[in-house]
């Protein structure tokens, strides 16, 4: 589904938020407090602009979310129920004073740009530049070439210091990177350094040319062969948080195939793991 | 009264399938070739609500995970 252009389309009325739900307690914090207090690795929800006020309800995907009832709306209704919460709102503001996307690490960044096959832009500079940063790359990233290409993240100089040991062509020197993630995620390549001082339009250019350069490099991934593989070379991702859900809302991670102690369960287990 | 167990069973199991969503193996290629604008996600809750104040609009909350079975680089 979110890959389809009316999906998209309506998108972009809606502030779409997509935490990792691995990464840390105040993120399993926010899905028990859709959930009833349980915790699903997948949740979703539309909520009113305030973040507070949900106007849906809460389902594993929007097919769920925003059915009425039992049972799962097909595509073409969900975006038809989109457009009924997105009516409801007049968007304001200027679209070139967005608030930029950013991440809790570099780490998660290159994770999820590879996960979702697209270059990472990676801003590092000194602290005392970074909202002089933003001014220059908020144009950029709320022009419709741009927007839905690119995952941005900022560096955090000291959270982040160790990024240049798994990139690639990486250097110790400011900019904007443009970096391809590899297959899982865990290392990658600068395929483009600009200056801080780029103006706007120029970096416009240089990252919708090296968007080009990437989509007839970058081949689709398999979701099932690339959990084979992964499984066959011992990749593993620490996150934040264990790996498993606590369906039955104790606190606890379910032990595989039952509940957490709450319900007659082990509750320590290592339980289910994400989408198994 | 087999039959209505077995039928009982099957519907159980289905709504159980469903609600815990695909399973790797029932997922393939994203249909969208690479390079193609998809959703603008934000990453972290404050920028998305500082965002959403900001321009009055509805918030599509998601939480999901870019890792299966603990391998990264896959969503």
């Amino acid at each position: 589904m979110f890959s389809q252009k009316e999906f998209i389309d309506v998108s972009r009325k809606f502030v779409c938020v997509r935490l990792e739900s691995y990464e840390s307690k105040e993120h399993q914090d926010m899905v028990r407090k859709f959930l009833d207090g349980r915790f699903e690795n997948t949740a979703f929800c539309i909520l009113a602009p305030d973040g507070e006020t949900q106007l849906s309800g809460t389902g594993r995907g929007p097919e769920q979310a925003l059915r009425r009832g039992r049972g799962r709306l097909d595509d073409e209704n969900v975006v038809t129920k989109l457009e009924t919460y997105a009516s409801d709102y007049r968007t304001k503001g200027n679209p070139d004073e967005m608030v930029l996307q950013d991440f809790h690490s570099f780490r998660q960044a290159l994770n999820v740009a590879s996960a979702d096959q697209r270059l990472l832009v990676y801003a590092v500079g000194p602290e005392s530049a970074e909202e002089k940063l933003r001014q220059q790359l908020r144009p950029v990233f709320a022009s419709k070439e741009i927007i839905g290409l690119f995952h941005l993240d900022f560096a955090d100089k000291e959270k982040d210091s160790k990024w240049t040991s798994t990139i690639r062509k990486s250097s110790d020197r400011d900019g904007i990177y443009v970096i391809r993630a590899d297959e899982f995620g865990q290392s990658g390549e600068v395929l483009e350094r600009l200056d801080l001082a780029t103006d706007p339009k120029t970096i416009t250019g240089h990252l919708l040319a090296t968007n080009l350069a990437f989509s007839l490099l970058e081949e689709r991934k398999d979701y099932a062969s690339h959990v084979s593989g992964g499984r066959r070379e011992g990749i593993h991702f620490e996150n934040g948080m264990p790996y498993g859900e606590d369906r039955d809302g104790d606190g606890e991670i379910d032990h595989r195939g039952g509940m957490g102690k709450g319900k007659g369960g082990k509750g320590k287990g290592k339980g289910r793991t994400p989408t198994e | 009264m087999k039959n209505i167990l077995l039928l009982f069973g099957l519907i159980l199991f289905t709504e159980s399938a469903l609600a815990q969503g695909p399973r790797p193996t029932d997922i393939a290629a994203s249909p969208q070739p690479v390079g193609d604008a998809g959703v603008m996600w934000y990453t972290t809750w404050d920028t998305a609500l500082a965002e959403a104040k900001r321009s009055n609009r509805p918030i599509f909350f998601m939480a999901a995970a870019a890792t299966c079975s603990g391998i990264s680089g896959v969503f």
